[in-house]
């Protein structure tokens, strides 16, 4: 009964309404949150995971060995890996193809003009690699102790 | 073993469940058979127990000590605990050791996801190595083009080295130094020469022999299995095919004891490489003022049935591939038939029609594949069994160590791996010779006259000290089987040696049968492909022309069903003289050759190996259907549906099936009741051999059909073919020939130089020249009189 005429008064005299747009009143007048993206950036986290990218050793060499794991644990099956014995015997792809859904470096900003143009290719993604290799390097060192 | 009595039965309690087993089986035995899963590296069922790995530790009351379950043998009231504490810390305890040594290179090992080690430790290994120390490292070893190593990572179960002794009969695997040095490894340097070895890469429990051709390519969990039946030698082996998306990537074995066991044959196994091979044919292509142009189905199947119709009905005919499935061969032959032609064949290394007649209703094996363990004793004539049919030669293998006495005719002394009780080593001539004095020996050891025939026949005396002791042998063995082989087939005695078979048969109480070439060679007799028989070989009325008859001529329209002419007949240059003759010749065929583009008018492609279905007969005469596994390539069509709408498109009746299997059924039906005795004959005792320089050819293993011959991985091994005239030290001495002398090698017409090598294989007045090369195709019949020039060419030696 009690709690009948409470909701009663409050909805009569819109006390919630009055008590929402004291919060829309007060940050009136503080600074805003928004940044000007992209002129303005938030801090990003070292890991942060943006584009793809494929990682060399310090030798040159590539890291991926076909494993295919990537590939089998790839939820979305946005990964296609061929592979086949190199001429000095190793285990590298001949394929590797991202479909680009999902990110892994700290590049997040990227765009498609044209279908079949967000199937990243195995040169293109070491490409990326090799351009961002010194923040990766540095990244996943600063987070080792976590690893 | 002939031990009657059925041995003590005996029970024990695992893990509280009462086993019952023979006395004396292991405990493994009988926790499989109950499906109790004891941890295992180095036991295998098909191979003797090394007790190596300690792995399968179990815990058994009253035994201080944890026991090997696959060399513990049972014992009356033993009470075995697989998962009790004990048991479980001596298993982890081995995994520990065993990953001591094992490299952590999953991911880049072929292995992963199907790898024995990796599941077990996932079940018994610790999350974390104890080691700290240095791992042991091991060269990988060169063992031949199909078998890759990577010994690192061997855990020395010995499986591998116990399969090339017991199975394939080869002493080629071996494990050197102790303990931590233990290395396995190849005796002699280069590669295998079992022809069962890939079966090594099923066998190793790690990643230490895997496939080369397959190396890198794909994850075991990428893989789609289907079952289906190797489509080379006559044993229709039960193989598993392995695709990812369109392609079939590797063939691995599935097991049928009364067939294959669980092993294949490197033919088997690794042909499979041939289907994406680059003269693959993928769209129909028409000839037009000798320029081939790629047309429509619609346009050629046209073309093809106009070709066909305008075609005089005895100047047609169907030359047919042992190769094809059933299905295809029995619709072809319908066609041609119902066109009003007999003309049909697919007996194309066929020596010797004479008594075609009197065969018997298709070349069965005249027992089952299993029954060949059990012989006492068998007479094996013109046959390299081992490379013909590696898994009949295991059979035979086994009998032989069980105490079978084999004994072989043959014109070339060729390596077998079973022991061999004895061998008449004899030119193509002789052969008929040394036969028939076994046939004569074992008339008169039954108190029998000999006929004048085979009396007559009796001319190589030589081997009649080998012939009596090869009667005896048949004669006291309870069971007993004489066989055919591929050689004696291609022989132009072949009638003779029929009859002289049978005859030795039929005296030492046995039967006569047959080691057919082809996947299905049985089959294609069932379903009518023979120019003098029909539909479950029934004699016709209108009996047509084989491939020896149509060669001489008369043949203005002809189709050819998956065949190479330059390859897959016994006189490749006759045969393709006679197409070139031909006005209209059809090739439906998977792949294109140069032969067939110079020949063929129009060319249909069609489905290759696994991507057709359809049935193989077996030798001993099992139907055995498959399914295709991925789709053909390009605008490919399985055979049986281009036969079926070609069928339509002239208008005949009877060609409305909607699936393969529905041309089985009928087929089937037609061939209920088909006589399987073998032991027919025509009672033809006169040869067409003269004596002289003869030449014999064997087709080595990796020739033998359109698919491995385009293998890049059987052909890089020492089996391929290669074109060499071997003969024997005497007759080269006889000749002046020397070894690696380059000659001319004189067959009819036909001439090609040569290279000489000195065999001790080799009989007197023989030329051994294999078949299965370019240079051979050209020189006439497997076996004929040939003459060897010196290198120019001047004097006839
Ligand atoms: S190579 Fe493989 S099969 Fe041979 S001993 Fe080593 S682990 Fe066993
Ligand atoms: S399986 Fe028993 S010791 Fe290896």
């Amino acid at each position: 009964m009690m709690n009948a005429i409470k909701n009663y008064i409050k909805s009569l005299f819109l006390l919630e309404l009055l008590r929402g747009l004291r919060l829309t009143l007060s940050r009136l007048f503080r600074r805003p949150f928004t940044i000007q993206y992209p002129d303005e950036r938030a801090p990003q986290s070292g890991r942060f995971r943006g584009l793809h990218a494929l990682r060399r050793y310090p030798n040159g060499e590539e890291r991926c060995i076909a494993c295919k794991l990537c590939e089998a644990v790839c939820p979305a099956l946005a990964i296609t890996i061929e592979s086949e014995p190199r001429e000095d015997g190793s285990r590298r792809t001949t394929k590797y193809e991202i479909d680009l859904l999902i990110v892994e470096t700290r590049i997040f900003e990227y765009h498609f003009e044209e279908r079949g143009k967000h199937v990243m290719t195995k040169e293109m993604l070491l490409e990326v690699g090799d351009k961002y290799e010194a923040e990766l390097a540095a990244d996943r060192a600063t987070e080792s102790a976590y690893r | 073993m002939s031990d009657s009595s059925t041995p003590e039965m005996v029970t024990i309690e695992v893990d509280g469940q009462e086993l019952q087993g023979p006395a004396g089986a292991m405990l493994i035995e009988l926790t499989d058979k109950a499906c109790i899963d004891i941890p295992r590296f180095c036991y295998h069922d098909k191979l003797t127990i090394a007790a190596n790995c300690r792995m399968c530790l179990v815990e058994v009351e009253k035994v201080p000590k944890p026991l090997p379950a696959c060399a513990t043998p049972i014992m009356e009231g033993m009470k075995v605990f697989t998962k009790s504490d004990k048991a479980r810390m001596a298993q982890k305890g081995t995994m520990e050791f065993l990953l001591v040594n094992h490299p952590l290179d999953c991911p880049i090992c072929d292995q992963g996801g199907e790898c024995e080690l990796q599941d077990l430790a996932l079940g018994y290994g610790r999350d974390i190595s104890r080691f700290s120390e240095n791992k042991r490292v091991v060269a990988d070893k060169d063992i031949g083009p199909l078998v890759a190593t990577d010994m690192t990572r061997c855990i020395h179960c010995t499986r591998c080295v116990r399969f090339s002794e017991e199975i394939a009969g080869i002493r080629e695997l071996g494990a050197t130094g102790r303990g931590e040095n233990t290395e396995i490894g190849i005796y002699i340097e280069g590669s295998m020469q079992s022809e069962l070895s890939g079966n090594i890469i099923d066998l190793c429990p790690v990643g230490a022999l895997t496939s080369k051709p397959f190396r890198f390519t794909a994850r075991a969990w990428e893989l789609v299995q289907q079952p289906s039946i190797a489509p080379h030698d006559s044993v229709g082996s039960n193989i598993l095919v392995h695709a990812r998306g369109s392609q079939i990537m590797r063939v691995v074995p599935d097991r049928n004891e009364s067939i294959n066991e669980v092993w294949i044959s490197d033919r088997d196994r690794f042909s499979y490489e041939g289907i994406g091979s680059d003269d693959r044919l993928t769209t129909p292509r028409i000839k037009t003022n000798g320029v081939w142009h790629d047309v429509e189905w619609q346009v050629a199947l046209q073309a093809v049935a106009d070709g066909l119709r305008t075609t005089s009905a005895d100047q047609l005919a169907a030359i047919t591939s042992p190769t094809s499935t059933l299905e295809e061969l029995y619709l072809a032959q319908k066609l041609m038939r119902a066109l009003g032609s007999s003309n049909i064949d697919h007996r194309l290394r066929l020596g010797d029609v004479r008594d075609q007649d009197s065969a018997p209703a298709f070349p069965g094996l005249g027992c089952s594949i299993a029954d060949l363990e059990s012989l006492d004793a068998a007479l094996v004539i013109g046959s390299n069994i081992r490379k013909d049919q590696p898994i009949l030669a295991h059979r035979l293998r086994k009998a032989s160590n069980a105490g079978a006495e084999l004994h072989f005719i043959n014109p070339v002394d060729f390596d077998f791996v079973f022991s061999v009780a004895n061998r008449l080593i004899i030119g193509p001539a002789g052969m008929v010779g040394a036969t028939a004095a076994v046939a004569a020996a074992l008339l008169e050891a039954n108190g029998k006259s000999v006929p004048a025939d085979i009396r007559n026949l009796c001319t190589a005396s030589e081997v009649d000290q080998g012939a009596k002791a090869i009667a005896g042998s048949l004669q006291q063995a309870p069971r007993s089987m004489v066989f055919l082989g591929a050689i004696a087939e291609s022989h132009p005695d072949y009638s003779v040696l029929r009859s002289l078979a049978c005859t030795i048969a039929s005296e030492c109480g046995g039967q006569c049968g047959y080691l057919p070439q082809s996947a299905n060679s049985v089959g294609a007799c069932l379903a009518g492909a023979q120019p003098h028989r029909g539909v479950g070989a029934s004699t016709v009325s209108d009996s047509g022309r084989g491939l020896a008859a149509l060669v001489e001529g008369g043949m203005s329209g002809c189709v050819l069903l998956g065949v190479e002419p330059e390859a897959d007949c016994d006189d490749p240059a006759h045969v393709i003289a006679a197409l070139e003759d031909c006005g209209f010749v059809v090739s439906m065929h998977a792949f294109t050759t140069e032969t067939l583009e110079q020949v063929a008018d129009v060319m249909l492609p069609i489905a290759a190996f696994g991507e057709t279905s359809g049935t193989f007969v077996n030798a001993e005469g099992t139907w055995q259907s498959f399914s295709g596994v991925v789709p053909p390539r390009g605008d490919a069509r399985p055979a049986w549906k281009v036969l079926r709408v070609l069928g339509n498109v002239l208008d005949v009746e009877g060609f409305e099936y909607e699936s393969s299997e529905q041309v089985r059924d009928e087929l089937h039906r037609a061939c209920e009741g088909v006589g399987t005795d073998t032991s027919q004959h025509g009672n033809c005792y006169t040869t067409a051999l003269d004596v002289g320089l003869m030449r014999v050819a064997d087709v080595p293993i990796y020739s033998t059909d359109a698919l491995v011959r385009r293998s890049p991985a059987l052909q890089k091994t020492g089996d391929a073919a290669s074109f060499l005239a071997r003969i024997s030290h005497a007759q080269a001495a006889q000749l002046g020939l020397s070894d690696g002398e380059s000659v001319s090698v004189v067959q009819g017409d036909a001439r090609q130089v040569c290279t000489v090598v000195t065999d001790t294989r080799v009989p007197e007045s023989t030329v051994w020249l294999s078949c299965g090369t370019a240079k051979a195709a050209m020189l006439g019949a497997s076996i004929g009189p040939v003459s060897l020039e010196k290198g120019s060419g001047e004097g006839m030696l």
